[in-house]
């Protein structure tokens, strides 16, 4: 029993330190997921001596881990947001795994001497981004990056695994049956549609599943975030133990869950972070601790090569060949391109080569190890500095609140939020808050009155306010201190200015001709951009016309657009190197090349 | 596409001087007129639409107003300094000093965005916009226009 306190006692330590470990990483801006793989590594064989080498245990812990982040991503992924990246995120998360695999199998041929089977399974191990490494290093610091770009890497982070499981653990079976790729293709095929398949369907039913329990069930508000994830963790069990992707599938529940109207929807958030940050902790740790560094220096030198490769060249390559008919531009696409995070994913599926006891197993998980690690330190680092030089940082529309979100029992129809009051807020300069707000409780020096009897607001004063559900943006404005207007801002929404009460009719005589149809004359601006975005157009959304891209820059107290930006960046190249074009630009440029040609 | 390609010696209104946004476009589509020998009216009207659609202020004291003429056959521009700022409904709600109108042929949808979006680029150069501030001789405020290296910096 000795040993059991001891494990216990070791386990806890390790789990503290790295959650201490996160205020070291906010202050100088470290990748926290490759802290927490060091502290693993550090606490492992090689370092303070916990030898912990069961790999199949590992693989489990780590999958379970995988599946709670994902079910998290889901249910944060708004359905908008879904659909305006899921083209292009879709094709990166299955052709565009296959294109990095291959050609990273390539360049593992020659640098690691592996046969081109073996240099295949490599490549689709390091095939994915990392959900947990992706959703994390786009939100941390507090950047808001453009919607479309992080919608495409998060939908791609969140549906790449199941493709890179499924290519890893097909070819760790036919090497492991010594057969070739021609024999094994036929059913390859089937099994991959098995799985997918699976995976959607099973994960939509259970997405249904759990919001209709937690509607009809009267469950406790402290068992409902219980029901939930274990109800994720039955889906995601079920659909792998009769072979679908059990990773897709919790993905989709995660994405139907998260987009409809529950009870106790706040609670669940916030149990779902936590949970989050303990999988990420216990998966990257366990990780670490697997791993025997005394082991990497005799690969170190082909294994940094590859890194390399695979950050610089088949990432930017395989991306940019799957975006090429999408519509994003030369910035848009590089970010793609750069934001290829490795994660615990690829190092989870690094052990599968030796659960199936393939020759050099250790080598993979060796490689893929160097790999993760360089990956998290070169763009894991430059994230922030890079995403706010190609200006694809939201400039905030509000200035910082500070706000709390309550549940109350019983309904789904009403929300209780509290403000605290902050300076340079409207609030303070003696704007009102409206009635259907119903501001309800003041809190001021510790005392508590009723809002009527409280007067005018001041500073640090508490606001407690009932609101029906999905106002609350427009509060957070009142409550929110003043922002000033940089100049990155000309940057993000394009020189220009338009009224969007203004027709279709205008905008195409100053920027045409040709740029709308004779139906979309006749409408106003705002009602143009929220025929193309397919609802209310919001701060920061983007609709692109003909070769001008219309952004809403201000909104006004109900949410409208009030002003719109025009960007002309589409014909401004951003760099005179040809990279990252998409098959629309690569045209115009033949043409005008061979228009310059003529003349 | 270089800022010599749009204006020329004549172009440059160095100290012009005006009351109102309404006065500064009217002294603008003069000046077009003398350059391209369009009727004053008809580049009057143009850039007063674009304006309703939304000011061409862009901040920071810089209006680059523009419109399409199908009479015109090649892009023009007029550059003016004005010694009292005027107020330009801007999104900074800042008065303007420095214009930049852009004219172009009703035909050339790419080359006129890519015209504007240089002027754009020039003007928001803090060291160019300094300098246009600092002096009202035409030539050297056609001089920094048109300087290949500092425009390209920019």
């Amino acid at each position: 029993m000795d040993t059991f306190y001891i494990v216990t006692l070791a386990s806890m330590s390790l789990i503290l330190i790295a959650a201490f470990s996160s205020l070291l990483a906010e202050r100088f801006g470290a990748p926290l997921l490759l802290l927490f793989l060091l502290i693993g590594l550090v606490a492992g064989v090689d370092g303070l001596g916990i030898d912990f080498s069961n790999n199949s245990a590992a693989y489990m812990l780590g999958s379970i881990a995988l599946a709670i982040i994902l079910f998290d991503s889901g249910y944060g992924t708004s359905l908008q947001s879904f659909r305006q990246a899921a083209m292009p995120a879709l094709t990166l998360a299955t052709v565009g795994v296959l294109f990095t695999a291959i050609l990273f199998g390539l360049a593992a041929r020659f640098l690691l001497g592996f046969s081109w089977l073996e240099g295949l399974l490599l490549g689709s191990i390091v095939g994915s981004t990392d959900a947990a490494a992706v959703f994390f290093l786009l939100r941390a610091g507090g950047i808001n990056i453009q919607d479309k770009v992080r919608s495409t890497l998060e939908v791609e982070s969140g549906t790449n695994d199941p493709m890179a499981i499924f290519l890893t653990a097909a070819l760790v079976g036919i090497i492991a049956s010594g057969e070739g790729l021609e024999s094994a293709g036929p059913d390859l095929l089937i099994l991959f549609v098995e799985q997918i398949g699976l995976g959607l369907v099973l994960g939509l039913g259970g997405g249904v599943l759990i919001v209709q329990i937690i509607r009809r069930v009267p469950v406790e508000r402290g068992l409902a975030p219980i029901f939930v994830l274990s109800l994720a963790l039955l889906v995601f069990a079920y659909t792998s133990a009769i072979g679908g992707s059990g990773f897709l599938a919790v993905y989709v529940a995660g994405i139907y869950a998260g987009n409809k109207k529950m009870q106790s929807k706040a609670s669940i958030r916030r149990f779902q972070e936590g949970m989050t940050w303990l999988a990420q902790i216990v998966m990257f740790l366990v990780l670490g601790l697997l791993a025997t560094p005394s082991q990497f220096p005799q690969i170190a030198l082909p294994a940094i090569g590859l890194a390399i490769f695979l950050v610089f060249i088949a990432r930017p390559l395989a991306v940019w060949l799957c975006l090429l008919p999408f519509d994003l531009n030369q910035r848009e696409t590089g970010f793609v391109a750069w934001v290829g995070l490795r994660g615990a994913v690829s190092i989870l599926l690094a052990i599968l080569p030796i659960l199936g006891n393939l020759e050099n197993g250790q080598l993979y998980f060796n490689t893929t190890f160097i790999v993760v690690m360089v990956s998290l330190a070169i763009q894991g680092w430059t994230i922030k500095p890079i995403a706010r030089r190609l200006g694809l940082i939201v400039p905030p529309q509000i200035g910082a609140i500070d706000k709390l979100e309550l549940d109350l029992p019983g309904t789904a129809n009403h929300e209780l939020l509290a403000y605290r009051v902050v300076a340079d807020s409207p609030v303070l300069r003696g704007e009102r808050i409206p009635r259907w707000a119903r501001p309800s409780l003041v809190i001021r020096d510790g005392k508590s009155m009723r809002y009527q009897y409280a007067g005018r607001l001041r500073e640090n004063d508490q606001v407690y306010l009932f609101i029906a559900p999905g106002y609350s943006r427009l509060l957070d404005r009142l409550f929110a201190s003043k922002v000033a207007v940089s100049a990155n801002d000309t940057e993000f929404f394009g020189t220009f200015t338009i009224d969007p009460s203004r027709s279709g009719e205008e905008l195409d005589r100053a920027y045409g001709p040709g740029l709308l149809s004779d139906a979309d004359k006749s409408m106003t601006i705002a009602e143009l951009m929220e025929q193309r975005l397919g609802g209310k157009p919001d701060y920061a959304d983007r609709v692109r016309i003909g070769r001008i891209i219309l952004i809403v820059r201000q909104t006004d107290e109900q949410g409208a657009a009030k002003t719109i930006g025009i960007s002309l960046e589409p014909v401004a190249a951003v760099s005179r190197l040809p990279l990252f074009l998409n098959l629309r630009e690569i045209i115009q440029m033949v043409r005008d090349y061979a228009r310059k040609r003529q003349t | 596409m270089a800022l010599a390609d749009l204006i020329g010696q004549n172009s440059v209104l160095p100290a012009l001087k005006a009351n109102s946004k309404k006065q500064l476009l009217q002294e603008l589509a003069a000046k077009a007129s003398e350059v391209t020998g369009l009727a004053e009216r008809e580049v009057f009207d143009v850039i007063l639409q674009r304006e309703r659609l939304g000011s061409t202020g862009v901040g920071n004291g810089i209006a680059i107003p523009h419109g399409k003429l199908s009479s015109l056959d090649r892009i023009v521009g007029i550059f003016a300094r004005l010694d009292q700022p005027v107020e330009f409904e801007a999104l900074d709600d800042q008065p303007v000093d420095l214009v930049f109108l852009l004219l172009a042929p009703e035909g050339a949808g790419a080359d006129h965005l890519k015209a504007l979006s240089r002027i754009a680029r020039v003007m928001r150069d803090s060291d160019m916009v300094a300098k246009l501030r600092a002096t009202d001789n035409a030539a050297s405020l056609y001089a920094f226009l048109t300087d290949e290296k500092a425009s390209n910096a920019a």
